[in-house]
């Protein structure tokens, strides 16, 4: 079992390694992440949410529905961990 | 011969994650574990990502190793590998 | 070597991926899995917020005070890419999330088989 998942993270490894060439170099000012969507955040956020910083304005206004789904995972996370976690010798006292 | 920054940091990182994965006692992978979560978090401040880092150093450092102690200490220490 | 020189932190990021993905496949003990997906998710995050840096002076993605009252136009080579910023914040709550329920589960086996290795589990089932 440890020599087969040697290998084969070893492969997955290897694919990866394979992908990144074709990657832009690391911190290259015009690679497509950073020409395509963000300049319009970068420029826009004073203008349009008079907040300074722009990974606050971004995550509250622009994606404000992606953070409300987000605490709806962290509820339903809380509340699998207390039905697991549960004591269920109360339940069988009330019953008699 | 000028060393960057982010490179003795990443060295630390794999070691710590190495570390993680080998040691024999479950409360001392734990521990190394929070040790990992905080060389990452030094990473992103270098790397620019200081909201990353905040949240981080809080949540994943902070109530993440909490979290593994807990069930850690109720459950057994001892591993096989 | 070029190579290596120009892309360092993708390969570093594989090499964590590598460690926690031996971790969750080879390993017998179900907290070794859980910190092996620990790893994993931290190596994801490592990769999107290395896509994020610019070199070249560029500073936080927050606004200094000489650009916030409009006197100067905004250049967007001055100031990183937040937007995986944003979207590794929502990932770390959210691995945190998995990290609990994973962690309930694993004491909840704990009770019922009074232990944590993968193969006494297996041979207690059957």
């Amino acid at each position: 079992m440890k020599t087969l998942g040697l290998i084969v993270s070893i492969i997955a490894g290897a694919f990866l390694m394979y992908g990144t060439i074709d990657m832009p170099d690391w911190g290259d000012p015009n690679s497509p992440a950073s020409i395509h969507v963000s300049p319009r955040y970068i420029t826009n956020t004073e203008v349009e949410t008079a907040t300074p910083n722009m990974v606050t304005s971004v995550l509250a206004d622009y994606r404000g529905y992606d953070t409300l789904g987000e605490t709806t995972v962290i509820f339903t996370a809380g509340m699998a961990c207390i039905l697991l976690l549960r004591r269920r010798g109360g339940v069988r006292k009330a019953r008699r | 011969m000028n060393v960057p920054f982010d490179i003795i940091i990443l060295l630390f990182v794999v070691m710590c994650a190495i570390a993680a994965i080998t040691v024999r006692d479950l409360l001392s992978a734990v521990m190394i574990l929070g040790a990992y979560s905080f060389f990452m978090c030094l990473m992103w401040a270098q790397l620019g990502a200081v909201d990353v880092a905040f949240t981080e150093a809080s949540v994943s450092a902070g109530i993440g190793t909490i979290l593994l102690v807990a069930a850690v200490l109720k459950t057994t220490r001892r591993t096989k590998d | 070597m070029d190579f290596i020189i120009a892309k360092y932190n993708y390969l570093i990021y594989v090499i964590l991926m590598m460690i926690g993905f031996y971790a969750m496949i080879a390993k017998n003990n179900l907290i070794k899995k859980i910190i092996g997906m620990n790893i994993f998710q931290t190596a994801i995050i490592l990769f999107f917020v290395s896509i994020a840096y610019k070199k070249g002076g560029a500073t936080l993605p927050i606004l200094t005070h000489a650009d916030a009252h409009g006197e100067h136009a905004i250049q967007v080579a001055q100031y990183l890419n937040p937007l995986p910023h944003v979207l590794m914040l929502t990932a770390i709550v959210v691995s945190i999330a998995t990290l609990g329920v994973a962690l309930a589960i694993a004491i909840m086996m704990y009770r019922k088989y009074h232990t944590l290795e993968e193969d006494e589990i297996l041979k207690a089932i059957k």
